[in-house]
């Protein structure tokens, strides 16, 4: 496949106010694939916002360097601004104007107009569902309606690659079902390139052809879903919850003896699980949910009241823990 | 340049979506303006601007004392010191020939003239004499004395020219025309030096240009041009609170992101707050003209004042948007700026009527600057040439805020 977006070293270093440096992202590669859907999955203040704002343009790196579709984002910001359209976090958008004049104006940007323009704009008010309100200002649409036209205006110069950071915070979940169908055939139907950051795992999980995970400014992780889930192993987790009460050891060394597909068994007492209420039995087993009945067969044997039982099958979240001892949302 | 002057054309629209507008550049300092006009003299002419001149009178005979008189008689407005004592700004100070080069050289007054001595008695003799002139070159200002000085030289040595001939006449009429005495003769020389003096004084002096320029100043030949130089200020510094808020919404972070170059945003949003300059000084001028104020005879000298003065004024716009970081902090220093900078440079009032010291202060103000080109055009009929020194330090404050904005201007 052909390579779009190529980053070397990126590194973006800010000055607190105080004089001393900080350094946001640290050497960041990254290598994006033409038609591809890529995201930079991280909590917040990991650094997906500022290796976006410096592939697109935005900040200049401290060093490193972008390449998009062969042109140097430093040298050449011209040429590769052309091929990406640019989807920020924020409504970037003038809120007294409606939503036509908003996009006829960001399209001249483009150095677009007439014709031309006027038949973009109606063909992304068609796909963003929003040629009926076309006229009204863009300050009495809805938050998820903000949302549309502001990947409208991203999309108006048909780029070759769309950045699209955090695209669904704060929208309802229709509107995000909606914003996440519409990435999917950005690439299925319109074969473009989607350089997507979310902290939402689950966002994603369901998108991504590829994903980088992104923590304290520097990769940890790049890869398909699958491929990532991989690295962690693919045991499922059964956690029983059992309250304060204590448990004999020699309970914990029988399950993996006896019950078929488990490969250990762990306690974590009240307080090391992040739970101060409650100890937890955590059990690993290759198909958590058949070796469930059996465990709780072993328990009630025991006279160990459970409190609750989750099964939680390998994913990104899982990878981010296993990667970095957080969870994501932390 | 079409990306830029689309993203000035979007900021207009922009603002002008908004209905408050109008009454931000219109309603408010339409009425501002209206009522210190009427506060500083209305419609009627207001108090002219005195024009001092020193005078050095080392003859101290009749035909000084007579162009003394005639000049002072050619304009009420003329404050001839020391002997206009209340009005010459002396603080009771005797006056020296270096002080007055001062006061002359620092803007106080318009000319200096001397009187050599023996002046009365050459001229009356007919012999040549000259009266010293001096004044600070270029400026309408020192013209309009120029003209009054003229004017009654012209006069008075009219009329002794008148008296001698006369006499010479006489003399040369025959015989039985010769004066009884030397007393019969200085009555003869005195009665036509007299009635010349009178018939001059009935002619249309040259001085009528002055006049004619002083009698159309009003109270809003000053509120105008102030208020609306006020204005200009204010509504075009808003535009460091529309830089920030831009900011604030990303859409120039989003804009940068385009295939547009920094210069073109910045350029850009920089033209659009220079013409809503030029439609508030547009606006006010208009409403001038309508209440009758009369702007000088140099419409190009006013404009160029007006373009100078709002090209500053945007420079300080960019620079405040690059010392705030929020827009109350941005709305608070427009605030202390424009309400210590508009009085300070004169935009209330007139600078001419502050102490000495003051005016000198008020000159931190880039209005004060401004007012001095509306009224070197507006008051003393001034050109493009004489506005171009106060442009000159307009052009600089604007060059000192561009350069240190450019260099801290932070887009994201």
């Amino acid at each position: 496949m052909e390579t779009l977006v190529e980053a070397r070293g990126l590194v973006k270093n800010f000055k607190r106010k105080d004089g001393t440096e900080v350094q946001a992202v640290k050497g960041v590669n990254l290598d994006i694939q033409k038609g591809e859907i890529f995201s930079l999955l991280g909590p917040n203040g990991a650094g997906k916002t500022t290796t976006i704002s410096m592939i697109s343009g935005l900040l200049t790196p401290t060093s490193g360097d972008a390449r998009i579709g062969g042109f140097s984002i430093t040298k050449q910001p011209m040429e590769a601004k052309r091929l990406m359209g640019v989807v920020p976090q924020e409504i970037a958008l003038y809120p007294t104007l409606s939503a036509r004049q908003n996009l006829n104006f960001f399209g001249r940007m483009y150095g677009m107009g007439g014709a031309e323009l006027n038949k973009r704009i109606d063909e992304v008010l068609d796909l963003i569902d929003l040629k009926d309100r076309q006229k009204d200002k863009v300050d009495t649409f809805s938050g998820g309606m903000k949302r549309r036209v502001n990947i409208g205006v991203g999309l108006l110069h048909r780029p070759q690659l769309i950045y699209m950071d955090e695209p669904t915070v704060g929208i309802d979940p229709q509107n995000r079902r909606r914003i996440l169908d519409t990435v999917l055939r950005l690439r299925d139907e319109y074969k473009m390139t989607v350089l997507y950051t979310t902290h939402l795992m689950e966002e994603s999980q369901e998108l991504s052809d590829r994903v980088g995970i992104i923590d304290h400014g520097e990769i940890i992780a790049m890869g398909t879903v699958g491929e990532l889930i991989q690295q962690v192993g693919e045991e499922d987790q059964l956690v029983l919850k059992i309250g304060e009460q204590t448990i004999d050891t020699s309970l914990i060394e029988r399950i993996p003896k006896e019950i078929q597909g488990v490969t250990r068994a762990a306690f974590e007492p009240p307080g090391e699980t992040g739970d101060q209420t409650s100890g937890e039995v955590i059990v690993y087993a290759k198909r958590g949910r058949k070796a469930l009945p059996h465990l709780i067969q072993i328990a009630n044997e025991a006279a160990l009241e459970i409190m609750s039982v989750e099964v939680r099958e390998p994913d990104l979240e899982a990878v981010f823990l296993h990667m970095t001892g957080r969870a994501l949302r932390d | 340049m079409i990306k830029l002057l689309s993203i000035a054309i979007n900021d207009l629209r922009v603002m002008f979506a908004d209905r408050g507008i109008w009454v931000q550049i219109v309603a408010i300092p339409v009425a501002i303006a209206f009522f210190i006009g009427l506060a500083n003299g209305g419609f009627g002419a207001g108090d002219p601007v005195p024009l001092l001149i020193d005078i050095f009178d080392n003859d101290s005979g009749e035909l000084a004392a007579q162009f003394l008189t005639d000049l002072r008689a050619t304009d009420s407005n003329l404050v001839l010191c020391p002997a206009d004592a209340d009005l010459c700004r002396l603080d009771g100070s005797e006056l020296t020939e270096e002080q007055a080069q001062t006061r002359l050289t620092d803007g106080i007054t318009s000319a200096i003239i001397e009187i050599p001595a023996g002046f009365s008695t050459q001229a009356l003799a007919g012999d040549s004499t000259a009266i010293i002139y001096r004044s600070e070159e270029g400026l309408g200002q020192t013209s309009a004395v120029l003209s009054a000085v003229q004017a009654v030289v012209q006069r008075v040595s009219g009329a002794v020219v008148a008296a001698n001939v006369g006499v010479n006449v006489f003399e040369n009429s025959g015989p039985d025309f010769r004066f009884a005495d030397d007393a019969d003769q200085a009555a003869f020389e005195k009665a036509i030096y007299d009635r010349a003096t009178v018939i001059w004084t009935a002619l249309p002096p040259a001085v009528q240009y002055s006049e004619s320029a002083r009698q159309q100043t009003s109270g809003f030949s000053q509120s105008i041009p102030g208020i609306a130089t006020m204005y200009v200020m204010a509504n075009v510094l808003v535009g460091a609170i529309i830089l920030i808020t831009e900011r604030k919404q990303w859409t120039l972070q989003r804009l940068i992101m385009m295939p547009v170059s920094r210069g073109q945003v910045i350029g850009g949003k920089m033209l659009a707050r220079f013409v809503t300059g030029m439609i508030q000084y547009a606006v006010l001028f208009a409403f001038g003209f309508m209440l009758g104020v009369r702007y000088g005879d140099s419409p190009l000298a006013i404009l160029l004042v007006m373009v100078v003065f709002t090209l500053c004024a945007t420079a300080m716009s960019l620079l405040l948007a690059t010392i705030v970081t929020t827009d109350q902090q941005a709305g608070a220093i427009l605030n202390l700026v424009i309400l210590t900078l508009a009085p300070l440079g004169g935009a209330w009032w007139p600078l001419e009527i502050m102490p000495q010291w003051m005016q000198v202060v008020g000159h931190i103000s880039p209005i004060a600057w401004a007012m001095e080109g509306f009224q070197t055009v507006i008051f003393h009929g001034g050109g493009v040439q004489d506005v171009i020194p106060p442009m000159l330090v307009l052009l600089a404050i604007t060059a000192v805020c561009f350069i240190i904005a450019v260099r801290r201007f932070k887009y994201e």
